[in-house]
């Protein structure tokens, strides 16, 4: 064999060599993902749904990945047995009266199992052992934030109410107060922001109906979500809307809350008008008084007109004034 | 007259199932002489040095360019539904499935498959055929078997270095615009793919390696005589072994979905 | 240059070829052709380009089969032989191509070393490089050893050709169209070559061609082959001795009459 021959058959032998191990490092890989060479043990949960949840999905506990999905059977009507793989060696955390749920990775990720609970006085899991089944998962748990939502509205309404109330039996000095003062224009933004916080929940929630109504039906959601733009385009508003009532609904019940507080107390301007009438009577005054200066400032002015010095300025403004006047 | 003017046709026809008879009979001859000794050992070596390494600069390049170019177009239709996130696991499945074995059988069927065409065309042409038949080797089996075992081997390999390289190429993409660590596009690349993904990879890429050396030998050992026949012999081992990839692609996906489910 | 042609044994016929026919399509190549080739004897075939020259030593060596009549080489039917007695025989006949048929990829030396390596595989290397050597010396080409054939001369490539078949150590020689294509002075170093050949080798050579100049200076014995058919058959001068329209020509192009 010659030299060139011998130089060739190293390089081919080490051509092959490292395309093998580039195969056999990537089955390994994906075995070590899969579990397939790490000691495991098998338990089941039965579900009577399980929204498109796959064999090869992943388990989750406290947030860990601690096996995956071998197998989705029917057992019978309306009964879905899933056999999961768990790791040898997250085993010991997981109790027999932990409760499996079914989630998703993200809004729009894959589905999973989510094992929870569980009390550390009973003994962990064993091979062939059956979790109990919790229904509920991130979207009934978004669903029951806007459940606390709605709730928090109503009790914001509530203050609302009584505090309106409060504001008629002021009667004339609060009524004046809110024709003109700034708190007048702060409680009717409050007021329609109010307005506007419960109609975007309306639509929020009647957005996530459609949604949930659909992710009900069939498939998994990815599947959905990459052919159905539409119900992509819901569901990002239906989010976005849900945060925004969120914050604001938590800053109108602050923001209630402190004014109701502040209307009780006396170091306040409300409050005082509300409280005690000679206080009231102070800030009349101090309202006179304001009315008279801007009166004597437009006096003032008026002078100034006449004064020779400004006369050019003014004459001036005149024109320009007359001129935009006749455009029109 | 209808008669007449349907024998040019009833001619073509006639062609089409001799070649096809030849086919069948140079695959056949190919099954029965690979397993009879004596082996070309050092000749495949050879071959497998000159389809596979020689290629691998090439097919390289080609696997990191498609690695970077696949995740930058797929980037703005992910970031439409703000799962940029997704992008390791789709780049992964559709390098493993689909990219690595076809990009790197395009390639080879271009620059291996007309090679060997025009290899064994010239050497038909100018007998070097008959003169390795008549000095006591077996010109199929150190041609042919060499070459079409060697293209078997090589570019299963070839294609385990494009997807490896892709992948790395995607991740430098990934990596630039999404600041995503290498533990994790990692971690997301295995956790999209299964068994049977890299097992269609290989089984893809056997397939497609037989294909293209087959194709090529054919056509080179058939190669009509004249400088012009080894230029066809060159054109259709391309042409028919590119199309012949498209056709077992389709092929192998509908097996691997069938057993997928 | 004529022939002494001193080792010829005309009772032992080393190839027999007894009524072959063979068409390609609807194209008669041969009908019905007898021959003989004896021991020690170098016999020229002579005929027109596309008369089937050829398509008898390719009958011969077992490359075509015939479609009638058979052909006995060394006392073996070679039609009726199986693949690893048809190669057994094949390493006892030297065939030189027309266009010398070297391995493009190989340099010489892995050209002559390519039927002896393969073929007698308990060789030692110094014995491979000495044999090699040996033939390239016989050829007057030793010095292009480590060259790639496209490197070479039409008439080296040639004698390269030769020099590929002697290495086997044949008994007999086919040599097709030993000087087509190459200039008048080359011819005559091919032509010397041959019949160096037949004398250092002992070969009994069958030589195809339409090369008067080649017939008349390495023939023993000359057949022409006109319509599928030998029609005449004898030494040069009995050939041309005719009036024969299908055969004067030749002589009068070759000899310019």
């Amino acid at each position: 064999m010659s030299a060139t021959e011998n130089k060739r058959s190293v390089i081919v032998g080490l051509f092959v060599l490292v395309g093998i191990i580039i195969l056999v490092a990537g089955i390994l890989v994906l075995g070590g993902q899969q579990n397939r060479f790490s000691k495991t043990v098998t338990v089941t949960t039965v579900f009577p749904d399980v929204s498109g949840l796959k064999a090869g999905n992943n388990v989750w506990f406290s947030g860990v990945k601690i096996g995956t999905i071998k197998d989705i059977r029917f057992r019978s009507l309306k009964e879905i047995e899933i056999a999961m793989v768990i790791e040898e060696s997250s085993r010991q955390y997981i109790r027999k009266d932990a409760v499996a749920k079914i989630g998703s990775e993200s809004f729009i990720g894959n589905k999973l199992i989510v094992i929870e609970g569980g009390s550390g006085d009973v003994p962990p899991v064993e091979d062939g052992d059956v979790l109990r089944a919790a229904t509920g998962g991130g979207l009934d748990a978004m669903m029951a934030t806007l459940q606390t939502n709605n709730e928090n509205l109503v009790e914001v309404t509530k203050n609302f109410g009584e505090l309106s109330a409060r504001l008629v039996r002021g009667e004339g000095t609060v009524g004046a107060l809110l024709s003109d003062s700034t708190l007048a224009l702060h409680m009717k933004q409050l007021v329609s922001n109010l307005n506007r916080t419960t109609a975007n929940t309306a639509k929020a929630a009647e957005a996530l109906t459609q949604l949930t109504a659909k992710l009900n039906q069939e498939g998994t959601l990815i599947n959905d979500l990459l052919t159905d733009t539409i119900t992509y385009a819901h569901l990002q508003s239906a989010v976005a809307q849900l945060q925004g009532v969120t914050q604001t609904a938590s800053a109108l019940m602050t923001n209630l809350n402190e004014t109701a507080g502040k209307l009780d107390e006396k170091d306040n301007a409300v409050g005082v008008l509300l409280n005690d009438p000679a206080a009231a009577d102070d800030i009349r005054q101090t309202l006179e008084n304001l009315k008279e200066s801007t009166k004597k400032l437009d006096e003032n002015m008026e002078a100034l007109q006449h004064n020779f010095l400004f006369r050019g300025f003014f004459r001036k403004r005149d024109r320009e004034a007359a001129k935009a006047a006749a455009e029109q | 007259m209808p008669l007449l003017a349907q024998l040019p046709m009833m001619k073509k026809i006639q062609r089409t199932l001799i070649e096809l008879a030849n086919i069948h009979r140079f695959v056949m001859r190919f099954f029965r002489e690979v397993f009879m000794p004596p082996y070309e050992i050092k000749e495949i070596i050879r071959q497998c040095y000159v389809v596979g390494w020689k290629s691998l600069p090439l097919i390289s390049l080609t696997g990191f360019i498609t690695g970077v170019v696949f995740t930058n177009q797929s980037r703005p239709s992910l970031a439409e539904f703000g799962a940029t996130s997704w992008l390791p696991a789709l780049i992964s499945i559709a390098i493993i499935r689909a990219l690595a074995p076809l990009v790197t059988a395009l390639i080879a069927s271009g620059k291996v498959g007309s090679q060997i065409g025009a290899e064994l065309g010239s050497m038909k042409v100018t007998e070097q055929i008959d003169a390795m038949e008549v000095s006591g080797t077996n010109p199929f089996k150190f041609l042919v078997v060499s070459r079409v075992l060697a293209t078997t081997i090589s570019i299963p390999i070839l294609s385990f270095y494009t997807a490896a390289v892709g992948l790395f190429g995607a991740f430098l993409s990934v990596n630039q615009h999404e600041d995503t660590s290498f533990r994790v596009y990692f971690d997301q690349v295995f956790e999209a793919v299964t068994y049977l993904d890299v097992f269609s990879l290989v089984l893809k890429a056997v397939v497609f390696g037989f294909t293209i050396g087959i194709v090529g030998c054919y056509q080179g050992y058939h190669s009509s005589k004249g400088t012009e026949g080894v230029g066809r012999a060159a054109n259709w081992a391309v042409v028919m072994s590119m199309f012949l990839v498209f056709i077992e692609e389709i092929l192998i996906v509908q097996i691997i979905q069938a057993m997928r489910a | 240059m004529l022939k002494t042609g001193g080792h010829i044994d005309y009772s032992t016929p080393v190839i027999s070829v007894r009524g072959v026919s063979k068409s390609f399509g609807d194209l008669h190549v041969l009908r019905g052709v007898d021959m003989d080739l004896f021991k020690g004897e170098n016999l020229v075939v002579l005929g027109r380009s596309g008369t089937g020259k050829s398509v008898l030593i390719k009958l011969i060596s077992g490359l075509l089969e015939p479609d009638i009549g058979s052909i006995e080489v060394l006392g073996e039917q070679v039609d009726e032989l199986d693949d690893k007695a048809l190669r057994q025989l094949r390493l006892k006949i030297g065939f030189s191509f027309q266009n010398s048929a070297l391995y493009d990829s190989m340099t010489v030396r892995e050209n002559l070393e390519f039927p002896l390596v393969r073929n007698k595989r308990n060789l030692s290397r110094a014995a491979i490089n000495r044999e090699v050597e040996d033939v390239l010396d016989a050829v007057g080409l030793l010095h292009t050893i480590n060259q790639m054939p496209s490197e070479l001369s039409g008439g080296q490539r040639k004698r390269i050709g030769i020099a590929r078949t002697l290495i086997l150590r044949p008994e007999i020689m086919l040599y097709d169209e030993p000087t087509a294509g190459l200039d008048p002075i080359t011819c005559i170093e091919i032509n010397g070559l041959i019949n160096e050949v037949q004398e250092k080798y002992k070969t009994s050579s069958i030589i195809i061609t339409h090369d008067l100049a080649c017939a008349k200076s390495v023939g023993d014995r000359i057949v022409m082959l006109l319509e599928g058919r030998f029609e005449r058959e004898g030494s040069f001068d009995e050939i041309f001795d005719t009036d024969d329209g299908r055969v004067k020509p030749f002589y009068d192009y070759n000899f310019i009459k």
